[in-house]
């Protein structure tokens, strides 16, 4: 089928049906192959999108049901995060006790904007 | 580090009424969502509810979202925790990590419930990468929530609830909706969404899908087809449309990435959305502690999600012994009655065979 | 099998419509509710929203309403309560010529009394002109609208939406 070199189905990595399909063909059967050849849900999404639409292709392709494609794991982080910001994580030694365990996230500045207890103990 | 009684991941129907509800028998919960604001998909719903009239049917999502929001602000054993990303769960430690303004925190609940709603299924087609294709999630953000028109004339693959409702608020914000297209012989959602749209004009085609998309730099136009039963397109019945969006409604999946994290026993049970966790009539998974809710658990509507929540607050407050053993058997057989009562039309058919599946597995498992 | 019209177009059949409509004597005498649920899903509004006991009570959440047109005065008020906008009210005696067609109506602006519309059919198709004859406000928070609009008599179960004709209403058929 010709479409396939202009069917996306990785956005985030731009990886093509014609690729996922070439990989598949030259020996490809788990999620975590495809993705090592190709870098299909290496992106920012991390396969939320492409993740259902390869194993589907891998299925098809090897006459099987889609659950028995091997799924690749989810590690964390589950999404990109700067390398600075766990850097910052392993400093502050995972402690802030003294401020009742609880810095309201919201608006950027660590104010707390219900100014409620997290641990209550 | 950090600790709190239960941690729940997503603020959305599920999670937030979780959150009531366990607070309310005394834990105190730690409620965290990587929006600003408390509602999930609720805020985007411009919609009416059904359900029970005792229950908030009648009133639109964006309401109920507003009343659970002030609920939780005036709850003092519930923490908000907005603009937080959850990035993982270490199985071996028990600790979630989450992204927040003020850096990556760490957080170790004794109780974790997933509540994280879905992501949406996308379709391939050529140009599906175009701009101007967006999932029905984004055309609702922008529309409902931004406030942002998402084009001119739309094509709407799907008609499944979301797909139908999504069409009638583009109509309502003006944009008019070329067609809604659906792959299978009846149209998926409420027949009274489906009406709704139609005498505004809207045609709905079933056994039709999209064949392509196109347009250099952006969607100018859609060519459907009508498909045969072996889901090809037939050659000679296309049409042209000339639409500047496509907006994709064809589905949502469970979105479990902790619950693999955990190690909580999947199943692919596609009644209920696909991958989906095991989990028990106290909606706990098969990882101790670690319980589920909502879109997460299995693809429904708001208001079972909601319910849903509410058994699961409920189960995690006894575990943490802050409910009597009496009161807590009989408000959950109220729970479990509420949710069977929500399935218990042909509309649930398919999810009531999904939990079966579901029921059985568990039951094989609790036997070896 | 036989398709399902209603599944697969969204319009409901002959058979429905006639199912949810009230003989030709009570059509006689005054404004008549017509609901066009015709699928079993879990919602319950209608019955609670009428307080002559009109709607038959439900014995599952799942029940299709069943309408008593002896008790039903035609007041509309559960038109508004219905989430999924299926509910109307028909008055076929307003005048030799004219009915009164109460509809849910959720776009924005609305139109007022007075002003004329194009009348639409249910699969949106203009098949008449009519006239707002009565705007009711949504009640409850971003409750829904009713517009009672007056219409040619022999369109009276075949009108089931409005377009304003003067300026620019939000509606798909334009």
């Amino acid at each position: 089928m010709s479409d396939e070199n202009t069917i996306i189905v990785c956005r985030c990595e731009d990886v093509t049906l014609g690729e996922i399909r070439k990989a598949i063909r030259e020996g490809a059967t788990t999620l975590d192959e495809v993705k090592r050849i190709t870098r299909a849900g290496m992106g920012p999404c991390q396969g939320r999108t492409c993740r259902l639409l390869v194993a589907g292709e891998i299925a098809r392709y090897h006459r099987k049901h889609v659950s028995e494609v091997l799924q690749s794991r989810y590690r964390p982080p589950v999404k990109p995060v700067k390398m600075g910001d766990f850097a910052a994580l392993s400093e502050e030694g995972g402690n802030s006790q003294e401020e009742g365990g609880h810095r309201q996230a919201t608006g950027g500045d660590g104010q707390c904007i219900c100014g409620k207890a997290v641990t209550g103990k | 580090m950090k600790t709190t009684e239960l941690a729940i991941v997503g603020a959305g129907p599920a999670g937030v009424c979780a959150a009531l509800e366990a607070a309310s028998c005394g834990v105190k919960v730690t409620l965290i969502d990587r929006e600003e604001q408390i509602g999930g998909q609720l805020v985007k719903q411009t919609h009416k509810f059904f359900g029970w009239h005792e229950k908030s049917a009648g009133t639109r999502g964006i309401v109920i979202s507003g009343d659970l929001a002030d609920q939780v602000k005036a709850n003092p054993d519930i923490c908000f925790m907005g603009s937080a990303e959850a990035l993982g769960y270490f199985q071996d430690d028990g600790v979630l990590l989450l992204e927040t303004p003020v850096g990556i925190q760490k957080l170790k609940p004794e109780r974790l419930l997933i509540a994280t709603g879905a992501s949406e299924k996308m379709i391939l087609f050529p140009g599906n990468d175009l701009p101007g294709v967006y999932g029905a999630g984004a055309v609702q953000t922008l529309m409902n929530v931004h406030g942002v028109r998402p084009g001119k004339s739309v094509l709407m693959i799907g008609s499944g609830n979301i797909g139908l409702i999504v069409s009638y608020q583009l109509a309502q914000a003006g944009v008019k909706v070329a067609a809604v297209v659906e792959a299978l012989p009846n149209i998926g959602g409420y027949a009274v969404h489906a009406s709704k749209i139609r005498r505004l004009g809207i045609p709905i085609y079933t056994r039709h899908s999209i064949k392509e998309a196109y347009g250099t730099a952006c969607v100018e136009g859609a060519i459907i087809w009508q498909l045969d039963d072996n889901w090809q397109g037939i050659a000679g019945t296309e049409k042209q449309l000339d639409v500047d969006v496509i907006c994709l409604a064809t589905g949502l999946t469970p979105l479990c990435e902790f619950l693999w994290q955990a190690g909580a026993e999947m199943a692919y049970i596609p009644e209920l959305g696909g991958f989906v966790p095991l989990y028990d009539e106290n909606m706990e998974t098969t990882v101790e502690g670690v319980y589920v809710a909502g879109d997460a658990a299995c693809i429904e509507e708001a208001s079972t999600a909601m319910a849903e929540g509410r058994l699961a607050g409920l189960a995690i407050a006894y575990s943490l012994g802050k409910v009597p053993a009496d009161e807590f058997s009989r408000k959950r057989a109220e729970s479990l009655k509420e949710l069977d009562e929500l399935r218990a039309g042909p509309t649930s058919g398919a999810i009531v065979k999904g939990l079966a599946v579901m029921k059985e597995q568990m039951r094989k498992r609790v036997s070896q | 099998m036989k398709p399902d019209v209603l599944m697969t177009t969204g319009i409901p059949s002959k058979e429905q419509i006639d199912s949810a409509t009230p003989p030709g004597s009570r059509r006689k005498q005054g404004p008549f509710v017509v609901i066009e649920c015709f699928q079993e899903i879990p919602c319950d509004p209608c019955y609670h929203s009428c307080r002559f006991g009109a709607i038959k009570p439900f014995e599952s959440l799942n029940d299709i309403p069943q309408v008593d047109w002896e008790k039903c005065t035609g007041c509309g008020v559960c038109v508004a309560a219905c989430p999924g906008l299926a509910i109307f009210v028909v008055d076929e005696t307003f005048s030799d010529t004219e009915c009164l067609i109460a509809m849910p109506y959720e776009f924005s602006p609305l139109p007022g009394k007075g002003d004329p519309v194009h009348l639409l059919d249910r699969s949106g198709d203009k098949v008449g002109e009519g006239v707002v004859h009565r705007v009711v406000p949504g009640r409850k928070p971003q409750g829904t609208p009713v517009v009672w609009v007056r219409a040619p008599r022999e369109l009276s179960l075949n009108v089931r939406n409005l377009l304003p004709s003067a300026g620019k209403g939000g509606n798909n058929c334009v």
